[in-house]
């Protein structure tokens, strides 16, 4: 499978870091769809059945479902059951979670943690590390 | 001991001891003033019998020397022969005798043979050379008069009765008499003697007389005050001493210690003498017979009670005046003292009071003299420590609310900071994605003056991003938010490959080998959050300080309940000098290996603060140009 053929949905409220990936993604030929909010991001990944999610954590701006729960609602979702998300951020940290617990795939199923800032290389060797797995 | 226990128990002491002195002080005082007392008395009492004894005894001479004068006495003397005239005179000398009380009344011749005995006339022509009293009327010519012994042949020529009498009180036939022997002188020549004498042997006339001249028959306690006796030799013959059942206590002889001094010394005796059941204070004299021979003693007792008595009530009344006058002094003593005591006892309550903390507590002492003082100076003190408090308590308060708005301060700096922080955060990360999106190359080739120029501008970012982590670790630890919450987790799955995994690309960049040491699935007990901060920043430093393709050693090490976490590499290390400064805020190395990294000054600080937090300590070896080792302990792990 080239990469041309592979599709990646990004999901961030930072319009920034949305931009900067999809710009490293498409340099290496991947075909990206974004949604800043993360409702739109579970319509959007829905409609293009991509091949992977990237999923921010955190997200501003008004109340709604953060990125766990985005994750089980693919998880839980007949038609995305099957699809890989990467979470954004250390989500440890970010969630304050103590040791204790373990990410399984009940409480959040995710197929790896990318900690930002991010390196192309980083990101690029996960993102590949998965879609070949 | 209270104080005015040991005042009351120091003055009891001194009192007791006192009214023991005076007590004996004054008993002996008392004995020896009632006992000298008591001898003038005995002495001044028989010297006063003894005259009435001789005036008794003058009485008898000048009774005779006014019979001598008579003329049918002076005719008998001429003629003896003539019967009718000496019955005659033996009448008249008879009624005399009975009438003075006399037992013999003797008529002799100038030489001293028996001429007429008016009680015993039948008796006669015996003679008188052994008679002390007739004697020296016959050698002298005079009259005389006194005390004399007449043997058993004496008392049995002057007549019946006499020596029964004296064999009534003891066995042994001798009678001491009282008389007097006078000469009968016609025309300027003795021509007979008169002697009249009376027998005291069992006679009481004569001592009882004298006891009654003396001590008035007084009694004291039912005994009669004073006693008289008269002994022959040590018999006393005569007496108005009583026996046990009420008789004259004749027939008894004195003690040897007596005897001794007044019959053979001739000295007279004074002292106690028990007499059948009672003392008394006496005193013996010698009865000589006119030849100067002892025959005798004349005692005279008085009852030792009256003066027991007597000292007994001095000491009474001594002891009275005195305990009574201690008492007195007792009390004022006591009344002083409580006057001294109390303001003690008050000053030592509030100094308690004020020693427990409270600081309202006054004396209510008001005195003229040094306590007074003392509690002016002390409530004085109290109103300045009180005031003092009142300062410190003020200050105190002025402090914790200057505190409190500092906390509140800080609090709203941190929260803007962690906000502003937060906030740099994500525009941080999309500029480092996108920068080294480009200086990789992702985006197309570009040339080595933009790569270096690009790789600048990466550093300055990654310097904005450690400094953006730092400032929010620092903002949650100002904010106490950094509390450790320990669980038991793998140090090396956990907390180190996780770190070494998001450092790998600066190792990789700075050619460095990572040694680790830690042994697989060790456990610790800590918070994994706070323990991977402190191993990022300890691991970054190493990467940013460290030697270009040097090398990096991680290890534990257990000491008694604490574990020992520790990361070496090599490179130009620590100056001692910069060592002391290195866990403060800010604190940045003036060491020029170091000015091309710039750093935030907060790493190691918050390492340290989360070691403290896990009640840990962190420290810094290193050699110069050599080597830089950081370790920590964590206890009870």
């Amino acid at each position: 499978m080239s990469n041309s053929q592979v599709r990646i949905v990004v999901i961030d409220d930072d319009v920034q870091l949305v931009e900067s990936v999809t710009t490293l993604l498409e340099s290496v030929g991947y075909e990206v769809f974004s949604a800043y909010q993360a409702e739109k991001g579970f319509d959007l990944a829905k409609e293009k059945r991509p091949d992977l999610i990237l999923l921010d954590v955190m997200f501003a701006g008004p109340p709604g479902p953060d990125g766990v729960e985005i994750s089980r609602r693919i998880k839980n979702d007949p038609v995305l059951a099957d699809t890989p998300v990467v979470m954004l951020s250390g989500v440890k940290k970010v969630l304050e979670l103590g040791y204790e617990v373990e990410p399984d795939d009940t409480f959040m199923p995710v197929a790896a943690f990318v900690d930002k800032p991010v390196k192309p290389d980083v990101l690029l060797s996960t993102i590949g590390d998965i879609l070949n797995s | 001991m209270k104080l005015q226990t040991t005042f009351n128990l120091g003055i009891t002491f001194i009192f007791i001891v006192l009214a023991i002195s005076i007590a004996a002080l004054s008993i002996q005082y008392v004995n020896t003033n009632t006992i000298r007392e008591a001898r003038n008395h005995v002495t001044i009492y028989t010297r006063a019998a003894w005259e009435i004894h001789n005036s008794q005894i003058a009485q008898i001479q000048a009774a005779l020397e006014v019979m001598a004068y008579s003329d049918s006495l002076g005719e008998l003397l001429e003629h003896p022969e003539d019967e009718p005239l000496r019955r005659a005179v033996m009448a008249d000398l008879e009624g005399a005798r009975q009438e003075l009380g006399m037992d013999i009344l003797n008529v002799l011749s100038s030489d001293g043979a028996v001429i007429l005995r008016s009680r015993y006339p039948y008796n006669h022509g015996d003679n008188f050379y052994n008679d002390p009293l007739v004697r020296h009327v016959m050698v002298e010519g005079r009259s005389i008069s006194g005390n004399v012994i007449f043997s058993q042949e004496r008392l049995d020529v002057e007549g019946e009765g006499l020596l029964e009498r004296v064999l009534a009180i003891a066995q042994e036939p001798r009678g001491m008499f009282i008389g007097a022997a006078v000469p009968v002188i016609r025309d300027g020549e003795m021509i007979g003697i008169l002697e009249m004498g009376t027998l005291l042997n069992g006679a009481v006339e004569e001592v009882d007389r004298i006891r009654d001249a003396v001590f008035a028959s007084e009694t004291y306690a039912e005994k009669p005050l004073g006693t008289v006796t008269i002994f022959m030799g040590d018999l006393r013959i005569s007496t108005n001493v009583l026996d046990n059942q009420g008789r004259r206590a004749v027939g008894t002889r004195a003690s040897q210690e007596v005897a001794e001094q007044v019959l053979q010394a001739g000295e007279p005796w004074t002292g106690r003498a028990y007499v059948v059941d009672t003392w008394y204070l006496s005193q013996y004299e010698p009865i000589r017979d006119p030849d100067g021979e002892i025959i005798g003693m004349f005692y005279v007792g008085e009852l030792e009670q009256k003066y027991l008595d007597i000292r007994q009530q001095a000491v009474v009344l001594y002891l009275a005046v005195v305990l009574s006058g201690m008492l007195v002094a007792f009390l004022i003593f006591y009344f002083l003292t409580r006057g001294v005591v109390r303001p003690i006892l008050q000053l030592s309550v509030a100094t308690q009071q004020l020693s427990q903390g409270d600081l309202t507590y006054r004396v209510d002492i008001h005195r003229d003299d040094e306590l007074g003082d003392l509690a002016v100076s002390f409530n004085a003190m109290a109103d300045q420590l009180e005031m003092q408090r009142h300062q410190i308590e003020e200050d105190q308060r002025r402090l914790e609310d200057l505190n409190s708005e500092l906390r509140t301060t800080n609090r709203n700096y941190m929260e803007m900071l962690g906000f502003v922080s937060h906030e740099l955060k994500n525009p941080l990360s999309s500029a480092i994605l996108s920068l080294y999106t480009v200086k990789d190359g992702y985006l197309g080739k570009i040339t080595d003056v933009q790569e270096r120029s690009l790789a600048s501008v990466a550093r300055s970012l990654e310097y904005f991003q450690d400094m953006v982590k730092n400032y929010l670790d620092l903002s949650r630890l100002e904010k106490g938010e950094l509390k450790a919450r320990k669980h038991d987790i793998d140090l090396r799955a956990q907390v180190i490959e996780p770190v070494l995994d998001g450092l790998r690309k600066g190792l990789e960049d700075k050619g460095m080998s990572v040694v680790n040491n830690v042994v697989e699935g060790l456990r610790i007990t800590a918070d994994g959050t706070l323990i991977r901060i402190v191993y990022d920043n300890l691991l970054s430093n190493a990467i940013k300080y460290g030697k270009e393709g040097g090398r990096v050693e991680l290890d534990t090490r257990r000491d008694e309940g604490a574990i020992t976490l520790r990361v070496y590499n090599e490179g130009p290390g620590i100056p001692a000098s910069e060592i002391p400064k290195l866990f403060e805020k800010f604190s940045r190395l003036e060491h020029p290996e170091y000015i091309r990294e710039k750093g935030t000054g907060l790493g190691l600080f918050i390492c340290r603060e989360i070691v403290e937090e896990h009640g840990g300590k962190i420290w810094v070896d290193s050699e110069e140009g050599q080597w830089v080792r950081f370790s920590f302990t964590l206890p009870n792990n």
